[in-house]
């Protein structure tokens, strides 16, 4: 498809139909080690094969680590930029001597970089949203200047750690937002790497950028397993299943299936089962905790549920079967029955005919 | 039954679960985690009153306008009428000069007029939206002309962004009764997380249409649900719902039903 972006990962690309839309930012999530900064390096390292201009943002690690940990596929990364924007060893001094990276560092190629910056003995360098935007724009006009491009894909690596170091506080969402809005206002393709630190809450990222890779590790046994997923992609239609993938010496392989629903055969296709049996799995016994809380609760303020105890203990019945979805059915029509009896929203009027439930479709 | 002035919603088996379509003139909450479709469904709801030929309005507080009309145009639908107001905030400049807010004289662009290219914060001042400022934008848009049907896209950015952590749910509940007074059919969307309460919005405004996003073996299965319906009655169960080329659709069979 014209118009879209590759991500340098082929089976990423057809779970995508086709690529990214360019000129936005996009999150890549995931556990850590689950391959976020290898997928990252992909989109980056097609970049360059086509002779786009490419700049990295890194923040965990030093760029020599970045280096030497790629050089392990074999992969030519000369030409990329990279902003070296870690925090130093912080001078555990009580005077104001801290100055933003952005006063006095400067983009490198990659060829260029040797061993890690060393913290200087008077000034520690400090990382603040601010000093990384000045920074990236600085280079952004320099590139323009000098060589009359601009720069068409980027990677921050990682949001996570610009939080964590310099976005304390209430003001966090909204630096997060002048960052995204800044991303997209320089028209290059950005991927912003963030983990989920916490599912419960919704953090800004997730729901500003344009779209969301997840990266998925987990153990089977005593194997690590991998797959991929996107959780939301704006503007276009994509491969809605978790996707098993694995990291060999070429670095990230999707295992893409072009048509629809049709199963993967052998261990790929077992991955993706055992997986998503976990995930479903931890969805019912969410809705079933909810749901005996809830009759605890009724029991306490002596609301009669019989009729919920027993559709609560035919959920269990087709989760001990393993029927997990018939259970998850059942399970969410008793956890917002009990909620209207506990009040927690409103009772509704009575409907004029009692509802029946939906036929099974498809 | 349909006792109300009731409208429809553009979603064909979604108006069957609201047992004829939505009240007119109040705020309606449509939530779901991110990538569920609830800006897809204000979309629809929009474009429903435009072919009636009303006046609709879709306050764009998450995306740049540029990237919706983008994204929209594989549903070819005619949005061309509709007015868009970009309320997304610039680039913060984090030296401190007085702040600029989005000021009354800022106007919606027809959609059919909107730049595909996104529009720069201009160097010297960048403009803020606070609520207070984007209430009092949208009562002088209201006043010069009658709106039918307004989309606030998101709540959960007005909240992040343009309101002080510590008066979020009394500013919220604010703006709903702002819509209200202003007789304007709105839509505010949510986002969920995926795990977790539900934000105290959902109980601020007159119903709230909830969409899941559940994976199972078959890719993601997308369900809706009505959460809440003041004022009238409805369907009380999930049903399935698929995004297709023409849209958002529900799966409700007439059977399942009550009185439609």
């Amino acid at each position: 498809m014209a118009d879209r972006v590759s991500t340098g990962v082929e089976g990423l690309d057809a779970m995508l139909h086709g690529g990214l839309i360019p000129a936005r930012p996009y999150v890549v999530s995931g556990p850590t080690g689950s391959g976020k900064t290898i997928l990252a390096t992909h989109f980056l390292l097609d970049g360059l094969r086509a002779g786009e201009p490419c700049l990295l943002v890194t923040m965990d690690e030093p760029p020599s680590e970045v280096k030497a940990n790629m050089g392990v596929f074999g992969w030519s990364l000369d030409r990329l930029k990279i902003l070296d924007a870690t925090p130093d060893v912080r001078a555990h001094k009580r005077q104001r001597s801290v100055i933003d990276v952005g006063t006095s560092l400067d983009v490198r190629d990659m060829e260029d970089v040797q061993g890690v910056r060393q913290s200087s003995g008077i000034r520690a360098l400090e990382v603040s949203v601010h000093s990384v935007q000045k920074m990236i724009k600085q280079e952004f006009s320099q590139r323009l200047e000098r060589a009359k491009e601009r720069y068409r894909r980027i990677v921050i690596d990682s949001l996570t750690a610009l939080k964590m170091f310099s976005m304390q506080g209430e003001d966090s969402r909204i630096l997060v937002q002048s960052f995204m809005r800044f991303l997209s206002e320089l028209e290059a393709t950005t991927l912003i790497v963030s983990e989920h630190l916490n599912a419960s809450e919704l953090e800004t990222e997730f729901f500003l950028s344009r779209g969301e890779v997840r990266l998925h590790k987990w153990l089977d046994g005593n194997v690590i397993r991998r797959a991929v997923s996107i959780e939301k992609f704006r503007g276009s239609a994509f491969d809605d299943h978790i996707r098993p993938m694995q990291i060999g010496k070429t670095g990230i392989v999707v295992a893409a299936t072009t048509q629809g629903p049709s199963r993967t055969s052998g261990s790929a296709a077992r991955d993706e089962d055992s997986f998503l049996e976990t995930r479903i799995i931890e969805e019912v016994s969410n809705v079933l905790d909810n749901v005996l809380r809830g009759i605890d609760e009724a029991h306490k303020r002596q609301i009669p549920i019989k009729n919920i105890e027993v559709a609560v203990s035919r959920a269990m019945v087709h989760f001990q079967r393993r029927h997990y979805q018939k259970a998850l059915k059942q399970a969410l029509a008793c956890d917002s029955e009990l909620r209207q009896l506990l009040g927690e929203a409103p009772p509704p009027p009575p409907a004029t005919v009692p509802p029946r439930p939906p036929e099974a479709r498809r | 039954l349909i006792g109300l002035g009731k409208i429809r919603t553009g979603i064909a088996g979604l108006d069957r679960m609201l047992h004829g379509g939505l009240v007119a003139g109040r705020p309606y909450i449509v939530s779901g985690p991110p990538g569920s479709g609830k800006t897809i469904l204000a979309m629809q709801f929009l474009k429903e009153g435009l072919e009636g030929g009303e006046r609709c309005l879709f306050v764009a507080l998450e995306e740049p306008p540029n990237e919706i009309k983008i994204n929209m145009r594989p549903f070819r639908w005619n949005l061309d009428d509709l007015d868009v107001l970009d309320a997304n905030s610039d680039i913060r400049r984090f030296e401190p000069t007085p702040i600029m807010e989005i000021s009354t004289e800022t106007e919606p662009i027809k959609m059919r007029a909107l730049s595909e290219r996104i529009r720069k914060t201009p160097d010297f001042e960048s403009k803020e939206v606070s609520v207070h400022s984007l209430q009092q934008l949208l009562k002088s848009l209201f006043l010069k002309r009658r709106y039918h049907r307004v989309v606030i896209d998101s709540v959960t950015a007005l909240k992040y962004f343009c309101m002080r952590e510590f008066e979020e749910i009394l500013t919220t509940q604010s703006f709903m009764r702002f819509l209200t007074e202003a007789g304007v059919t709105s839509l505010l969307t949510l986002e969920l997380p995926e795990l977790g309460s539900v934000p105290p919005e959902a109980f601020l405004a007159r119903g709230e249409i909830r969409l899941h996003k559940l994976r199972d073996e078959s890719g993601i299965r997308r369900f809706v649900s009505i959460e809440k319906y003041k004022g009238s009655s409805h369907e009380e169960y999930v049903f399935p719902f698929d995004i297709t080329s023409s849209g958002i659709g529900v799966q409700v069979l007439a059977a399942s039903t009550a009185a439609s």
